[in-house]
């Protein structure tokens, strides 16, 4: 475990309702996220886990909670959510690389515009996180030319290159061929053991075992299992989280 | 087929059918015949030429066929070679009015004789055509009547352009407003923001429906003769009247350009730490322009023929140039047929255009 244990994100009785009540798709999460912390967030689908991540940052507004980042309580009116997200990576299910830029551009753009760096230094900064994922011969290529684990891969590092506190994940290697998912899971696993503070939505339980400090099992919008994962694959309590296992291991 | 070609960065000959030049390394290009250039351009003068000499009896008509003979057999060598293609429709204009000229020609020279058995049908025929080029004089050349038609055009083109201008700023703006509301009324807080992107909204909606369901003819009418009354600047009132249609249907065009752009891509650019604005400027107008330009293109060229309707205000541009030289006349082959044919050749431009315009972007994605 991490020695330093300072609480990143806060989280209080979070709620996201839609069509008035009918639909909770988060129904009071309470959770706290350490500096270090791999977070692994599993569940069946539509147990809201990609909801929870996506209110982290906002993309999602929560119907009721607080969610306090670094101290601040980020669900506040006045809040500035772009500065907030300026700390938050987001990596997509989808990639959602820009198609009309290259990738140098893709990873550059936001940290010229938002942090104003010069355009040669941001270059240099992008140059050597795309060395780190082994893809610096690709820099002026278009998204289009890459493999799909290539583009996730330049994903991650698009958000790396904003240095933010957190990164989220959504679902990264759901869209993936099955061998395209470990060249992922690695730059993964070295962001983790690089001491990067990662929430991560997954189907990939190995991923979960090996690289998480933490596992949590949500179900219908609520939490339900919270341990590490030796407890939460070899020692499940709940039922249905046994009943999930069962099915996926 | 093809026996040899050349690399066109080091100009190599190869042989064999690699893909990558031996000597310079560098990825073939496309493959060239020897001499096909050449012979192309033999194919291409003598389709040239057979349209210039078509006014020749019989000459037009040979030099035509020969153009056909030697492409028919180059075609299939000159496989890449599109001069010779473009040579052989010439050919096929050239032939097509080295035809009519020879008969044009010979009823020419038979005019004082016609034979009896076309008195009926070929006299009338033969009148007309010998009386083509006084028709042309009188409704082109007396009184400089050809003027109605230059100065009409102006006022067609200066009409057209800057309607065009008018109406892509107020499409930009109601789309833009449009799509934030659709976006963002969710996730502003209620407050001034909030009641006037509503409001605005609502004023756009209105606009849309009342521009886009009334006929372009009755909102000129009502531009000129209700709402300026006091103004006599047609042009101006045309501009106007043009330039607010024209914006409505731009605003629509662009709308669902923006809306096209996958969402991720918007929530992509939020979650990079750009705001709303930001992310449109960078990420989401530069895409949607892509899929947006050829319908623009095509919205102008909507509006140059849409300007014909000027004339309802009084307003001489192109179409009611040709109309007042009928009046004059009497004679309304020459004056609409001349018309249609400069509004024609503008659009074929302007189509050619869009269409190369649509393969530069189609290609800048790869």
């Amino acid at each position: 475990m991490n020695a330093d244990n300072q609480v990143i994100i806060s989280v209080k009785d979070l709620k996201k309702y839609y069509n008035g009540e009918e639909i909770k798709a988060l129904d009071g999460i309470t959770t706290d996220i350490k500096k270090g912390e791999v977070v692994v967030i599993i569940g069946p689908s539509g147990s809201g886990k990609s909801t929870f991540l996506r209110s982290l940052n906002l993309l999602e507004r929560p119907t009721s909670g607080t969610i306090t980042f670094e101290g601040e309580d980020i669900t506040a009116p006045s809040t500035d959510i772009n500065m907030l997200r300026q700390n938050m990576g987001m990596v997509f299910q989808h990639f959602n690389l820009f198609p009309h830029l290259t990738i140098l551009r893709n990873m550059t753009i936001a940290p010229i515009k938002l942090h104003g760096l010069p355009k040669e230094v941001a270059e240099k900064k992008a140059l050597s996180l795309l060395a780190r994922v082994g893809l610096e011969d690709r820099a002026n290529a278009y998204p289009s030319q890459l493999s799909g684990g290539q583009k996730q891969r330049i994903a991650i590092v698009r958000a790396l290159a904003m240095d933010p506190e957190v990164m989220l994940f959504d679902e990264p290697t759901s869209a993936l061929d099955p061998e395209m998912v470990g060249e992922v899971l690695d730059v993964m696993k070295n962001l983790a053991k690089a001491g990067m503070t990662m929430v991560c939505v997954t189907h990939e339980m190995g991923f979960a075992r090996e690289v998480g400090t933490r596992v949590i099992f949500m179900d219908c919008g609520k939490i339900v299992e919270e341990n590490t994962p030796e407890q939460i694959f070899l020692n499940p309590q709940n039922d249905r989280l046994k009943a999930f296992l069962q099915k996926v291991l | 087929m093809i026996k040899s070609r050349f690399c066109k960065q080091c100009g190599t000959k190869i042989t064999g059918d690699g893909s990558v030049c031996p000597k310079c390394n560098s990825a073939l290009p496309e493959l060239v015949i020897p001499d096909a250039g050449k012979k192309a351009n033999q194919i291409f003068i003598l389709g040239l030429l057979s349209i210039l000499l078509s006014f020749v009896p019989v000459v037009g008509i040979v030099l035509a066929a020969l153009c056909f003979f030697f492409s028919n057999k180059e075609l299939k060598l000159v496989s890449s070679a599109g001069k010779a293609r473009t040579g052989r429709k010439l050919a096929g204009i050239g032939l097509a009015l080295s035809i009519f000229g020879t008969i044009y020609v010979f009823l020419l020279l038979s005019v004082g004789n016609i034979p009896l058995w076309a008195l009926n049908t070929g006299n009338k025929i033969a009148k007309w055509a010998v009386g083509i080029p006084a028709d042309f004089e009188n409704n082109f050349i007396t009184d400089s009547r050809y003027n109605y038609i230059v100065k009409g055009l102006g006022i067609t083109f200066e009409v057209t352009v800057f309607a065009a201008l008018l109406g892509v700023v107020l499409g930009v703006v109601v789309a833009l407003i449009r799509s934030s509301y659709d976006t963002l009324k969710d996730e502003m807080r209620s407050g001034f923001g909030n009641w006037l992107l509503t409001l605005l909204n609502k004023i756009c909606g209105i606009y849309l429906t009342v521009i886009r369901g009334t006929p372009v003819v009755v909102q000129l009418m009502i531009a000129y003769f209700v709402i300026f009354v006091a103004s006599n600047n047609k042009v101006l009132v045309a501009v106007l009247a043009f330039g607010i249609n024209s914006g409505a249907y731009v605003a629509e065009i662009i709308r669902g350009g923006i809306a096209s752009v996958d969402k991720g891509q918007f929530e992509a650019g939020r979650s990079l730490g750009f705001g709303y604005v930001r992310t449109m400027a960078f990420i989401i107008i530069p895409q949607a322009f892509k899929t947006v330009l050829p319908s623009l293109a095509n919205e102008f060229i909507v509006l140059i023929k849409e300007t014909s309707v000027s004339g309802y205000i009084g307003l001489q541009e192109l179409t009611k140039g040709g109309d007042i030289i009928r009046s004059r006349t009497y004679s309304a082959f020459m004056p609409l047929l001349a018309v249609a044919a400069i509004y024609l050749i503008i659009v074929m431009f302007f189509s050619k255009l869009v269409s190369i315009l649509e393969r530069r972007l189609k290609n800048s994605e790869r």
